[in-house]
């Protein structure tokens, strides 16, 4: 089971594209999708939440992702937050007027980290951060790492993140520039760019042009069409977290004591480096099936990409662990369900009816070239390089870091009440691990979008 | 940009010439590894004519990496050029199966804590396409096991045997280099048949 074999494809192909500049043919090669969803009407409470159209992929409902996404994480360089809470949300507002809040505009969450409320604001934070009741811990916790991740896998200590998602690369950057160039706030330390979609109406999609656009190893063997480089659809409608699931409050999950964060989230941000070449050359069709779906699954027709993930087919933990038995192996959708996925019916904060078996998580990530990041201040560290490589900027909103931890460890096979499917971390009997390695890791909390500029400094 | 990628991909280590390299018949310094293959197993091999750069097909050669037969006769013959400073390999499989037509199985190997857990596994599989030559049609293969995992591989039935020809996807070949490599390969095989 050689599994740990691999060397990047050098040369200069690999370096001319290098950097950010790869991403410069995402426009050329993917243009902009119609959209269809209008509007919405003023600005919602919540930041993270966006409004996408649907189109149908194999018989299943699929939400069409931005096709393109940046993070810019930062430390800051304040002396007075209370200015520069107004000068931050005078920014952001001057981008409200600018750009309509929608894919084809732009989208902008603002989310930020322990070190921030530990350092500029400890005292509200004190009283204000939400509270998990389910954990009985902070909603939002100091990161951790988790069985399956490498020994280097860097736990960040940044005090903001700030997500832009767009189908226009040209927003992306106007925004990155106003909030980071033209303010003096914050100290970059990574930007982080990448793409998803682009072949839901034929030929080939985002990530698979640009992968072999870039030289990518393994590229030639992601499926046409493919949304993402793993060859699966993961943006199917009944598979993500509706509209405000993820908020502290909807499932009752969290405390919001004062009700400061009302309207908010935690968001989870990391790199995972994508072995695609293993992925096509070690793992068939059908184990590519299982893998990334669960065992048992031998009915899929050869080349499907969108296998559906409802409410109807989702894994029990039941099921988990009796495949587990027989076959000595998890899959990664199965694993993960057994965290992710409402156990009954519940009732959301608001009325609203989550049925069992829905998803709690709402999800973000996106595909990238970057080797880890586009750009980093302290190459050193994160161990940064021009040459492309395969990989996801996971991004995931949960209504607490708990959440988030519970979801990750069953992609591990260490579920919610502490049942261990045993086998060791990393191997591919453990979903898609074998293939994955994280190199940085952070939590962050969405406060809701009118405490979206340095949170809790005005109290 | 893409264009240009394409030209630089173009560029790629040259593939060598064999020695007295036409299709005509197996080249004179092969052709007696091959034929005492052929005779020792007592079925046709498959010679190639052109190797990918640097390697050549001398069996005993310098490149020569596995000469193996099983008692069933099925035989293994492999090339390999190990790089150094981290250059990369070049890695070619021949295999043959006298008398048989359908897919080897192989055992895999998954250790869970202290257990082993022992499977069995199609040796080549996920088919994805043919590639032809005069007088062959062979099954294109992503997902390959043992000596030929991480390998693509050309699978083909002649005279109810199966033969197989593949190649390590690694540097300095790429994916797409080591398939047109796969298809010269094809291209300039040419039979030996056992003697006496």
């Amino acid at each position: 089971m050689r599994l740990s074999r691999r060397r990047f494809l050098g040369g200069a192909a690999a370096a001319a594209l290098g950097g950010a500049g790869v991403y410069e043919l995402v426009d050329k090669l993917s243009p902009a999708p119609h959209r269809t969803v209008a509007e919405p009407a003023g600005m919602p409470a919540e930041q993270h939440v966006i409004d996408l159209g649907t189109v149908e992929s194999e018989g299943v409902e699929v939400v069409v992702p931005p096709l393109h996404s940046a993070v810019v994480t930062a430390t800051l360089d304040v002396s007075k937050p209370a200015g520069a809470q107004r000068e931050l949300e005078n920014a952001l507002r001057e981008l409200d007027a600018r750009f309509a809040l929608d894919p084809a505009g732009l989208v902008v969450t603002v989310a930020w980290g322990l070190p921030y409320f530990d350092r500029y604001v400890p005292a509200q934070a004190k009283l204000h951060l939400p509270y998990d009741r389910r954990a009985r811990k902070p909603a939002l916790l100091p990161t951790r790492t988790f069985p399956s991740d490498p020994q280097g896998t860097l736990l960040e200590e940044n005090d903001v993140a700030v997500l832009f998602r767009s189908d226009r690369l040209d927003h992306i950057e106007f925004a990155r520039n106003a909030l980071f160039e033209k303010l003096s706030l914050f100290r970059a330390t990574s930007i982080r760019r990448g793409f998803a979609g682009g072949g839901f109406h034929g030929g080939r999609s985002l990530p698979q042009k640009l992968a072999v656009a870039a030289g990518v190893p393994g590229a030639d063997l992601i499926p046409e069409g493919s949304e993402l480089f793993l060859g699966f659809t993961s943006t199917q409608k009944a598979g993500l977290g509706p509209r405000l699931i993820a908020n502290h409050e909807t499932l009752g999950y969290v405390d919001l004591r004062s009700g400061y964060f009302r309207n908010g989230t935690h968001m989870h941000l990391s790199h995972i480096a994508e072995d695609l070449e293993a992925w096509y050359l070690n793992f068939d069709f059908d184990e590519r099936v299982l893998t990334a779906f669960r065992p048992g699954m031998t009915q899929v027709r050869q080349g499907t990409q969108t296998v559906a993930q409802g409410p109807g087919q989702v894994s029990s933990q039941r099921l988990l662990e009796r495949q587990f038995k027989q076959t000595g192996r998890f899959g990664h959708s199965a694993s993960i369900q057994a965290a992710s996925r409402l156990l009954h019916d519940t009732v959301g904060e608001d009325g609203t009816v989550y049925p069992k078996g829905t998803a709690v998580p709402q999800r973000a990530d996106f595909n990238t070239l970057d080797n880890p990041f586009a750009w980093t201040v302290d190459p050193k560290r994160d161990q940064w390089s021009d040459q492309p490589a395969a990989g996801v900027h996971f991004v995931v909103f949960n209504p607490s870091s708990d959440d988030f931890e519970r979801n990750r460890l069953a992609m591990d096979g260490v579920l919610p009440d502490g049942t261990k499917l045993s086998v060791p971390p990393r191997t591919r009997a453990q979903g898609f691990n074998s293939i994955l390695t994280t190199t940085h890791r952070q939590n962050f909390l969405v406060p809701p979008r009118r405490h979206r500029s340095f949170p809790l400094v005005e109290l | 940009m893409v264009a240009a990628l394409a030209a630089l991909a173009l560029a790629a280590p040259a593939a060598s010439a064999a020695p007295g390299g036409t299709k005509a018949g197996c080249p004179a310094a092969w052709l007696p590894g091959w034929q005492r293959l052929a005779d020792k197993i007592d079925a046709p091999v498959y010679c190639p004519t052109w190797m990918p750069n640097p390697l050549d097909a001398q069996i005993g050669g310098q490149y020569e990496d596995i000469y193996s037969i099983s008692k069933d006769r099925s035989y293994l013959v492999s090339f390999l050029e190990h790089g150094d400073l981290d250059s990369g390999d070049v890695h070619v499989n021949f295999r043959g199966y006298p008398g048989r037509t359908t897919i080897p199985k192989c055992q895999t190997i998954a250790l869970e804590g202290a257990k082993t857990i022992h499977g069995v596994t199609n040796c080549f599989a996920d088919p994805a396409g043919v590639k032809k030559a005069p007088g062959i049609t062979a099954t294109v293969y992503r997902v390959n096991q043992d000596a030929d995992q991480w390998h693509i591989l050309l699978a083909w039935r002649y005279n109810h045997s199966l033969y197989t020809v593949s190649e390590h996807v690694i540097p300095p070949y790429t994916y797409a280099q080591v398939v047109r490599n796969l298809g010269v390969l094809l291209k300039s095989l040419v039979l030996v048949r056992p003697q006496g």
